[in-house]
């Protein structure tokens, strides 16, 4: 995922339309910063899931950054809200949820509200564009599982474990010879 | 036994990052680093404002276990985990996420520990008037001690 900050690759954010959730000024007010820093120009800003939830329902969304709303974890509801009840496409809309802190009886909540990514606060423009990337990649699958509904959690690839070749190469290099059958065996197998 | 179903969206987001225009990465992360830099004044006021409601509530809080005083004041330090980084005093966002765990923790096991939370609120206001100077990183550390005393 990291991003060479010397990167000339470019990313074109001027089109997305980025809904931004957080109850808070300070947290408002530097998302806001780095996001248009990034490039983005159409962004709902909301205080309140009441708000964001309008936005939600009247516009299409190419992501949405949502705070968790520590203490109160609404943040979290909102996310499990879109993916239950909005139409498409913003049921599927990529999700960073963001947190300044998660109390231990919300990890839960946090991990099965539907997000794509959490970050941690305090982040670095670095990270947030980094993230935004992560979660426009194309190619995983959303689930709908009983209460789960969101972005398949298991996503990690990290290949085969360490010391262990591909189990192609390992059935070759491991590959016993068949033994020969003895000359008898072969010949009560055909007799039969 | 519930039904699963997978679905495999096309994020319009994708395509949009790739088309013509945009940024490159380093003018990106340098705008947005200065949009940042505008703020900071702002966020500083808001850290200051968000320690004296800390230290009033705190100053009414008493002697024994007082859940609500300390939901009270993990809803305030909450809310200013992120500006230390801006402000360039990334130790107080440390320290604030310390004072977090630990009423967390206390409220958890309903135990109260009001010196505990006094050296965090104590260190808040020292390290915002330190900025990045040496000798934070032993402050947080000794923070982080004190809160983890009551980790599960």
């Amino acid at each position: 995922m990291a991003l060479d900050p010397a990167s000339r690759s470019r990313y074109n954010l001027e089109d997305a339309s980025v809904l931004l959730l957080d109850d808070t000024t300070l947290g408002m007010s530097i998302l806001v910063q780095i996001v248009t820093g990034l490039g983005a120009k159409k962004l709902y800003r909301c205080t309140d899931v009441d708000a964001a939830k309008e936005v939600a329902q009247r516009h299409e969304l190419d992501l949405a950054i949502v705070d968790g709303m520590s203490p109160s974890g609404d943040g979290y509801d909102f996310v499990k809200w879109m993916r239950t009840n909005c139409q498409e496409p913003n049921c599927y809309t990529p999700v960073i949820i963001t947190t300044a802190h998660t109390p231990a009886t919300d990890v839960a909540r946090a991990r099965d509200c539907g997000g794509h990514i959490i970050v941690k606060k305090p982040f670095a423009p670095i990270v947030m564009l980094e993230r935004i990337i992560w979660v426009a990649k194309e190619g995983r699958p959303f689930l709908f599982s009983g209460e789960y509904v969101g972005p398949d959690r298991r996503f990690r690839d990290d290949g085969p474990p360490k010391g262990v070749g591909r189990r192609r190469e390992d059935n070759a290099a491991n590959a016993q010879p068949i033994p020969a059958e003895a000359d008898e065996v072969k010949e009560s197998r055909l007799a039969s | 036994m519930s039904a699963v179903r997978f679905v495999f969206p096309k994020p319009r987001l994708a395509k949009l990052l790739k088309m013509p225009g945009g940024l490159p990465v380093a003018e990106a992360l340098e705008r947005a680093q200065a949009n940042l830099d505008t703020i900071r004044p702002t966020c500083m006021a808001e850290l200051q404002a968000l320690l004296e409601l800390t230290e009033a509530r705190l100053e009414a809080m008493g002697e024994s276990f007082d859940d609500e005083g300390m939901a009270d004041l993990y809803a305030i330090a909450v809310r200013g985990i992120g500006g230390g980084e801006v402000c360039h005093v990334p130790a107080v966002d440390l320290a604030l996420t310390s004072l977090c765990d630990l009423l967390d923790h206390l409220r958890t096991g309903q135990r109260y520990d009001r010196a505990a939370i006094v050296v965090h609120v104590r260190a808040w206001r020292m390290l915002l008037g330190m900025g990045d100077q040496p000798g934070t990183a032993a402050v947080v550390d000794g923070l982080r001690q004190v809160s983890s005393r009551y980790a599960a």
